[in-house]
């Protein structure tokens, strides 16, 4: 019942071909379709649904909207009327409006980003097929990655002007859909200004997450690797497309993931991201990241932020 | 000076904030050549004019510049010489302003990541 996992994200970028190149020679993920109006759809071999990635020709970068999958055509209903409850303006859009989706909630985050929930969308199944399947198929491109995993959004943070869009839509996830949080980063003089959070519907240790920054953003979106020696060769094979690596594969403190980020052509950010961290379940404990150690959570192994990391993102709306 | 499209030209390229100059070939992107400088607090980011850290202004010499974020240059900019370094390629010899800065360092953030 309720959100199941994320559905797909809508990027806008600069150069359609020039990401196509990008989202299928280098992260190797799958066309499935292109509509009249010049947006791209592709889904990773192992999803099932049509697309979990829309690229948009634009001319800005960013982000146009992020969408979940729930369970049940109801739960839209039952959703509906919780987010109206919590103040929040929501939509209902008839079915085909969200592309090859059925009916859907559109709403806005309490941080700005466009949110979709949808209960069905075209199916096209995996590379593997269903019967007898192999645990891969021949043929791909790249990374190969599997799937969309999460993404990381970025909000503003001014505590000295008593903003903090973290706490805002963790509370919101939290409270109206149900989303558990897993980890978070606690900072200032006390301890209690709630800068990142990351959450989860699925057993995973996230579906989302919120960093604090100086304005709204898309901070990046992550595809599933199985392991770390897949990591490295998705490295290998982005130096050998001279993607720009804002980060080597190096693991997270938080989540445990093994990562890379990288940026598109289009200067969005990506992330392959492996290995299932840890079970997070409804009864696990929150994690807490302090101020000091910050830097170890999200790169465990060098300590420090990057300068990148809070200054190097593109538009979430 | 003239532009000159030979895509094989080395150009020089002044920066003017810090006085310095260095060579940048017609086929590099100027953020590209100034890393060469191997010089700390280059705005350096995603080099794909998505995130607009590199942010110059031109101020004399000829450019030619490819897909840029609308959200970073507006068109009125472009006009007045604004561009992002990153999509910037050498014509002829360029002078130009720095414009974007990335946040100051880790120890200068009060709430972790702000
Ligand atoms: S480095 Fe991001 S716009 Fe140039
Ligand atoms: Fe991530």
């Amino acid at each position: 019942m309720g959100v199941m996992r994320i559905g797909h994200i809508n990027i806008r970028v600069l150069d359609m071909p020039a990401a196509l190149k990008h989202y299928e020679d280098v992260l190797g993920l799958i066309r499935t379709d292109e509509d009249s109006a010049g947006n791209v759809y592709l889904k990773g071999w192992d999803e099932w649904d049509k697309y979990s990635v829309m690229l948009s020709p634009a001319d800005r970068a960013g982000m146009n909207h992020i969408a979940y999958k729930v369970e049940n055509d109801a739960d839209l209903d039952t959703l509906k009327k919780r987010i109206a409850d919590y103040g929040t303006d929501v939509e209902e859009v008839p079915a085909g409006q969200l592309p090859y989706c059925g009916r859907a909630l559109r709403f806005w985050l309490p941080s700005g980003h466009l949110m979709y929930l949808y209960a069905e969308k075209d199916f096209v199944g995996k590379s593997v097929g269903t019967t007898n399947p192999e645990p891969w198929p021949d043929g791909l491109k790249g990374a190969g990655a599997h799937w969309l995993d999460h993404a990381l959004l970025m909000c503003e943070l001014d505590p000295e002007r008593g903003v903090n869009k973290v706490a805002e839509a963790t509370k919101f996830m939290k409270e109206v859909l149900d989303f558990r949080l897993c980890e978070q980063v606690m900072v200032g003089p006390d301890g209690d200004i709630q800068a990142a959070t990351w959450m989860a519907r699925t057993s995973t240790p996230h579906d989302i997450a919120f960093v604090g920054g100086p304005k709204m953003g898309l901070h990046h979106c992550a595809f599933f690797l199985d392991e770390w020696n897949d990591v490295l060769k998705a490295a290998d094979i982005m130096a050998k497309h001279k993607v720009k690596i804002d980060v080597t594969p190096q693991r997270h403190g938080i989540t445990r993931g093994y990562t890379i980020y990288f940026f598109d052509p289009s200067g969005n950010r990506n992330e392959t991201f492996a290995g299932l961290g840890y079970l997070s379940q409804p009864d696990m404990p929150v994690i807490t990241w302090t101020e000091e150690e910050l830097g170890r959570g999200i790169f465990y192994h060098t300590g420090e932020l990057n300068e990148a990391f809070t200054t190097v993102y593109t538009e979430g709306a | 000076m003239a532009a000159d499209m030979d895509p094989t030209k080395r150009w020089t390229i002044h920066i003017r904030d810090t006085d310095e100059h260095y060579d940048c070939d017609a086929g590099q992107h100027l953020l590209k050549g100034m890393l060469q400088l191997g010089r700390k607090g280059i705005p350096s980011g995603c080099h794909g004019g998505g995130c607009g850290v590199c942010k110059i202004r031109i101020v004399s010499g000829e450019v030619e510049t490819i897909t840029m974020s609308r959200a970073h240059v507006s068109e009125e900019e472009q006009q007045q010489g604004y561009a992002l370094a990153c999509r910037c390629f050498p014509r002829s010899d360029v002078s130009l302003d720095v414009v974007g800065k990335m946040q100051k360092t880790v120890c200068k953030r009060r709430y972790g990541f702000v």
